[in-house]
């Protein structure tokens, strides 16, 4: 398990204190089609490698993160906070 | 604000036939600390910030960015609603009979709260002055730095006995005893 998470704002954390989402994906515009929302709301990659998802530093800060892993090595590449990724890219 | 859980303090049942003498590691259990969450509204977060820190007779403790509780074991809650009332773009709400205080200092402090926390707790990385929520003995808390050898812990009042009871077998072996203070 990748077990330490470095949350940037409450620094490096067992795996417990947190709980795990699921993949980050980005969220359809509301007026996409059903087809879309269906994708985005029921289908599920299920990749093998380096991939991103959502974090909840539920004991700590309470912040959504994004944690970048990757499922077979259990590396940790980069933690950032959901809110400012989705900041920067609006 | 409760005035009944506020007066009979959550640890009472726990804490009694613990007469003896304090020893060098020990628990001191505030028994009525004033307790505030104060979270800062969306473009007044550096506002409040610089607002809280001047505010006397009270200690800031971090929780997450924007989020701080007060804690104040020689205020009472009026006097410090009055004075953080003042601050413009935060909301504060008292907390006081919904949070315990504990303050667990001695020479094996540190052992014993390794083995209730993971966080490293050495001097360079958690200084004095330094505090955080972290899981304490499966309990989300926040644990601040007072001195040395000196840590704060601020529970959930519905948690605290439990966390109480795992600090101390924690504290066994190095003979923690504890016992209601005042401030």
């Amino acid at each position: 398990m990748a077990s330490l998470i470095t949350c940037p704002h409450c620094g490096t954390r067992p795996k417990e204190e947190f709980s795990i989402r699921g993949a980050a994906l980005k969220r359809p515009d509301p007026a996409a089609s059903e087809k879309d929302w269906h994708a985005y709301v029921y289908l599920r990659e299920n990749p093998k490698g380096r991939y991103q998802e959502y974090w909840h530093h539920a004991a700590g800060c309470r912040r959504w993160l994004i944690v970048e892993r990757d499922n077979v090595t259990h590396d940790v590449f980069a933690v950032s906070d959901a809110a400012a990724v989705r900041g920067a890219s609006e | 604000m409760s005035l009944t859980l506020y007066h009979r303090h959550v640890l009472e049942d726990y804490l009694a036939g613990f007469g003896e003498k304090a020893n060098p590691n020990h628990i001191a259990v505030i028994r009525r600390p004033a307790i505030f969450s104060i979270l800062a509204h969306r473009a007044h977060e550096a506002a409040v910030e610089d607002a809280l820190k001047p505010v006397e007779g009270v200690h800031l403790r971090y929780c997450a960015p924007d989020e701080w509780l007060v804690v104040s074991t020689t205020l009472g809650a009026a006097v410090i609603e009055n004075r953080l009332g003042e601050i413009a773009g935060a909301s504060i709400v008292d907390q006081s009979d919904g949070r315990a205080l504990l303050r667990i200092h001695g020479p094996n402090v540190r052992k014993i709260l390794a083995k209730c926390v993971a966080v490293d707790l050495h001097a360079d990385a958690f200084a004095i002055g330094t505090s955080a929520n972290m899981l304490c003995c499966h309990v989300s808390v926040n644990l601040a730095r007072t001195g040395a050898d000196t840590f704060e812990i601020v529970v959930p009042r519905s948690f605290c006995g439990s966390l109480f009871e795992d600090v101390m077998e924690m504290g066994r072996e190095f003979a923690l005893t504890a016992a209601f203070a005042d401030s």
